[in-house]
């Protein structure tokens, strides 16, 4: 039966893939990017989820590398008519406190300044000397760490160490990779409350706060805490963007169609083989954004792969919890009590309503890793609307809350959050979030939908038990050693056979980093002209 | 942002203006199409309305993919538009586990024995009658094709009532007596068919594609529906959205400029002619040479160009222009943990494996029941449903091992309840739903719905601007037929303002997943900008 040939097969068209498929496509190879559902995008999902006219982002919700991530500039994803506009709310993010105070981030830093003085003067000048000193590596970070192909820790350390890095700044240490993130906010800032909203920073971006090593990623996140920006239209929107600029490179994209297995010939990945029994053949490159379960044990035959990877794709740890959604439909803004001690806070976007202190975030870990939901659950709360104009029906809003949240609840598996505690855990969250509320109650809520964990791995796969991130953020699983010491240069055993997703560095989220990166990789082992930005 | 000038705006990207936007923009023109929504593909679309992982379409029948010009003009199977066409193609089983009646696709001779052996269970005369008419059909579709994909036949001396031509060609072609022609689609099933199985089948069958079972006049038109356009249908590998997708890439690969959230208010009309529209934010879009509305016609002509602009006969032809209540839809949205498995299957395992199945009526008289209810605006007591669950064929459609389930049924139009009411039926009527269910599958138990969903036809006005919930955006009646569709001056796509274009499914030919109305408005378009594309007349096909 004829196959149709391409110099290159990307599987799954998530961000990475496509970012990957386009650069591939504009510098003249012809792509077949393979998608397992019926349209692109992966994490990148807008819905309507709620009622007519409420667009709901169902994954990704904050953009922070826009600006930073040199593919935005490269496939030209920002303004133009097919690109997405985004905004940046001036008040980034907040914390309610029970007590009705709160603190707010602004993009302005003397306002951040000014907000946490009123908890802490001197955590406040810590703060602003901790973010000006990260401001000043930024670009550094971004180009040795972020968006080239992983150095192994020990490598950083010597460089650091080398250049003296201890003499040169207040924050930056060796001593980083044994501490926690608590560790390193104990150390450095004596107030609850603002440990309580830098710490909400990092578990929002996915770091949770009482595993060791994390503390040497804390400083460089801590550099974005004023890059959240929010695609106008929802998330979707910038996939539409990619999709476009790869129908543009000549990309071809198949829904619809889930791969079974990767071809080998003569010890090289030479295409694929969908489920319906297609094939596709690939001259050069198979590059698989989907996780490392499914493209070695499921797509590879048995004896292809050596017994060691295989051995340490098995272990591979993925997040302890995941993420319980309510999705909103409002027919109105929300307002919060805490406004009369800081205006800035109805205008907020990403709000910690629930985490007061350091302990808050230490018993939610402790409860998902028992396999519970957070008895009291402690929100994370968007209302989108505040500054999208076009993602609800003229003078409602659309917003969600998000709690922390197991895959598998201890004794019924992920089956329990299709029980009747989905919906009664769902209104345990509204009823905490209406209680900061300020002339907002139950009538102003039309509609809270639930999306449990559950939802996020039946719908998309590739996010094995609900873990966005696509693999335990944890020094034994990031940068050399993300997926494993093997896996990590996006190269695989099997000649021509390159991974680009999320389990590889960095890690999941909106970076494009496993894309740009493995592209750097396929570039060298194919001698392309490197056409794009240098980083 | 939007570039304020181009050739051609096109208002609405629902698939007629996806398809008029492709054919112009090969044509030559710069067209930009103006989406009021997030994503174009209006009724071509797929949501996980129940559950993550659970797709359900809204239109659900591909008949038109094989006579499409614009799937195949522009290479959608390319681009990701993948079909799959089972077998096994519109049945019905029964509560009492009486064998099945199943129809086949018309794929091959074995399918027309197998719809023969089927029917022939109940009467080897009915299995003969319909096997013959569909063989016919089959044979005709060269000419329905002529007449689907063109714009109307307007009367002449010689021939004053196009329409009337057509039921009498029709009838005719088919071997059948002209007299058809003043009865309903039910009387001439009634004629055709003894079998009552047969007919709550077909009655059913009518209704959904396209003609209203107890309108008169409709007689020869429901051959349209019963013999050319059922058995004919495809499923979109993935979920209908991939067709829409398909489209969208066309557009962009043609270079039409895309923009959503983009709702028009105002058509522009200056020196006697369409000269742009006006956004619903204020921003001006100019239009050198044409505007074409995708959107309804009460919507495109009252509304954005306002009567003051008309002359009083089109103001007036347009206000009594009727949607609904024919093509108005209530849709069933189940996740299950097991597909259907029908009574009836322990005569004909076929009947699990059908794609369109109709469930929860029995007999001819429960579905004229169901019907008449819905006509005189009522809730219908008994859901007639037209069901498919499509992960049966496409597993891609649910989870491994699940399955995802649509149904379709005849409910009043938007208007018809208040939105209370509406809200309250969409909160319980699944609950009926699932009950009668029950009685022809038995494993269909409340522990077999993962999650459920239902949408109204408020729903579907409030969401896609679908008047009334009426998919074929007017009546399907004889006043609204073929060269009166949707009114003598307006059945030739040219509206009363020059450069404006009336493409929405009002239009000739009707609704349906068949973008035969931008394909039609196109070739006048062509016609009267003298523009280079035109397939009709470069490929073999003839249309």
């Amino acid at each position: 039966m004829e196959r149709e040939t391409y110099d290159a097969i990307v599987i799954g068209a998530g961000h990475n893939g496509m970012a990957l498929s386009a650069y591939l496509g504009r510098s003249g190879w012809k792509v077949l990017v393979l998608e397992r559902r019926l349209e692109e995008g992966g994490g990148l999902s807008t819905e309507l989820y709620t009622e007519p006219g409420f667009l709901h982002n169902l994954h990704s919700n904050y953009h922070t590398f826009v600006g930073l991530c040199p593919v935005y500039d490269d496939l030209h994803l920002v303004g133009g008519p097919d690109g997405v506009a985004y905004g940046h709310p001036p008040v980034q993010m907040g914390s309610i406190f029970a007590d009705g105070t709160a603190l707010t981030i602004h993009t302005d830093m003397a306002k951040t300044h000014a907000s946490m003085s009123r908890f802490s003067p001197k955590d406040a000048d810590t703060f602003l000397r901790l973010y000006r000193e990260v401001k000043g590596f930024q670009d550094l970070m971004i180009r040795t760490l972020m968006y080239a192909p992983p150095i192994d820790v020990n490598d950083i350390t010597r460089a650091l160490s080398t250049w003296k890095v201890e003499e040169k700044t207040e924050f930056f240490r060796a001593r980083l990779r044994s501490m926690c993130i608590n560790d390193f906010l104990n150390k450095h800032f004596e107030h609850d409350r603002v440990k309580a909203m830098l710490a909400f920073h990092a578990a929002v971006c996915g770091y949770y706060t009482d595993v060791v090593g994390l503390a040497v990623s804390f400083p460089f996140m801590l550099g974005k805490i004023d890059n959240w920006r929010i695609a106008i239209g929802g998330s979707h929107r910038l996939a539409h963007a990619l999709w476009r600029q790869m129908r543009r490179a000549g990309v071809t994209l198949l829904p619809a169609a889930p791969v079974a297995e990767i071809l080998l010939e003569g010890g090289r990945a030479a295409g694929v083989r969908l489920e319906d029994g297609t094939e596709f053949l690939a001259e050069k490159v198979v590059a698989s954004s989907v996780d490392v379960g499914q493209t070695f044990q499921k797509m590879l035959p048995p004896g292809s792969v050596p017994l060691p990877v295989l051995d340490q794709v098995e272990q591979y740890e993925y997040q302890d919890g995941s993420l319980f959604t309510v999705h909103l439909a409002l027919h109105k803004l929300p307002k919060y009590k805490a406004a009369a001690f800081d205006p800035d806070i109805d205008r907020a976007w990403v709000l910690n309503a629930g985490y007061e202190c350091l302990e808050d975030f230490n018993e939610d870990w402790a409860a998902i890793r028992k396999g519970e939901a957070p008895a009291e659950p402690k929100l994370n709360v968007a209302v989108n609307s505040l500054f999208d104009p076009t993602d609800a029906p003229e003078g409602k809003a659309t917003g969600l809350i998000r709690v922390f949240a197991p895959h598998s609840l201890r004794g019924e598996g992920p089956e329990a959050w299709r029980t009747p505690f989905r919906e009664a855990y769902a209104r345990k969250c509204v009823d905490k979030f209406l209680g900061y509320c300020d002339g907002f109650t139950a009538e102003d809520i039309w509609v809270a939908r639930p999306y449990t964990p559950l939802d996020i791995s039946e719908k998309l796969v590739n996010m094995v038990r609900g873990d966005w991130m696509v693999g335990r953020i944890a020094d034994s699983n990031l940068l050399a050693n993300r997926p494993s010491p093997a896996l990590s240069q996006y190269r695989t055993p099997i000649r021509g056979l390159y991974l680009c997703g999320s389990t590889t560095h960095p890690h999941g989220f909106i970076t494009f980093g496993p894309a740009y990166n493995a592209l750097q990789v396929i570039a060298d082992d194919f001698g392309m002209d490197k056409w794009w930005a240098e980083i | 942002m939007i570039q304020r000038e181009y050739d051609a705006i096109v208002i609405g990207g629902g698939i007629q203006g996806l398809c008029l936007g492709a054919y112009l923009q090969r044509a030559g023109m710069q067209v930009a199409i103006l989406e009021r929504r997030h994503e174009e593909g209006g009724c071509v679309c797929t949501r996980e309305t129940t559950a993550p992982g659970f797709m359900h379409n809204h239109a659900v029948c591909m008949e038109f993919l094989d006579w499409m010009p614009f799937y195949h003009d522009f290479g959608l199977a390319k681009l990701g538009a993948r079909t799959l066409y089972p077998d096994a193609q519109f049945g019905i089983p029964f509560s009492d586990g009486s064998p099945p009646i199943i129809l086949y696709s018309i794929a091959s001779a074995e399918n027309y024995e197998r719809s023969h052996r089927s029917i022939s269970t109940y009467s080897k005369k009915d299995a003969d009658t319909w096997v013959g008419l569909r063989r016919k059909a089959q044979d005709l579709e060269p000419l329905f094709c002529q007449f689907f994909y063109n714009p109307p036949a307007m009367p002449t001396p010689d021939d004053p009532d196009p329409f009337q031509t057509l039921n009498r060609t029709l009838l005719g072609l088919m071997g059948l007596p002209e007299h058809l022609a003043q009865g309903s689609g039910k009387d001439l099933i009634d004629f055709l068919f003894e079998t009552p199985g047969l007919r709550t089948l077909l009655y059913k069958g009518l209704e959904d594609w396209g003609t209203p079972l107890e309108t008169k006049g409709l007689g020869a038109f429901a051959l349209i529906s019963l013999f050319f356009v059922e058995t004919n249908s495809r499923i979109m590998i993935g979920g209908t959205h991939t067709l829409a997708h398909a489209m969208v890439m066309a557009c962009v690969r043609e270079g039409v400029e895309f923009h959503e959230r983009a709702e028009v208010n105002k058509i522009l009309v200056r020196n006697g002619r369409a000269e742009g529209v006006v956004l619903a934010d204020g921003t001006e879009v100019r239009a050198r040479k044409l505007v074409a509305s995708n959107a309804d016609l009460k919507q495109t002509l009252l509304r954005m160009v306002g009567e003051e602009h008309l002359s009083r006969r089109w103001v007036e032809s347009t206000r009594a222009f009727r949607y609904g209540r024919s093509c108005v839809l209530g849709s069933v949205h189940m996740a299950l943990r097991e597909a259907p498995d029908y009574k009836s299957a322990r005569h004909d395992r076929d009947i699990n494996r059908t794609f369109i199945t109709v469930v929860g009526v029995d007999t001819p008289e429960e579905m004229t029941e169901h019907c008449r209810e819905v006509e005189a605006g009522k809730i219908p007591t008994i859901p007639a449903l037209f069901t498919s669950c499509l992960s049966v064929f496409d597993p891609t459609y649910a989870p491994a091992g699940r399955h995802a389930l649509s149904a379709w049924i005849f409910f009043p139009k938007a208007s018809a309840l208040g939105r209370a009411e509406w809200a309250r039926v969409k909160a319980t009527y699944n609950r009926r739903v699932l009950e009668r269910f029950e009685s022809w599958a038995p494993n269909m138990t409340r522990t077999n719905v993962i999650a459920d969903f239902f949408e109204t036809p408020l729903d579907l006005q409030d969401d896609k601007r679908i008047p009334e919930g009426d998919f074929c955006y007017g009546a399907i009646c004889p006043e609204q037929l073929v060269h009166k569709r949707p009114f003598l001056e307006a059945a030739q796509y040219r509206a009363e303002i020059p450069n404006l274009y009336l493409a929405s499914s009002g239009q000739h030919p009707m609704g349906g997943v068949s973008a035969g109305v931008g394909y039609n408005a196109y070739k006048v378009i062509a016609q009267d900008f003298d523009l280079p594309y035109r397939p009709w007349e470069t490929t073999g096909r003839g249309f």
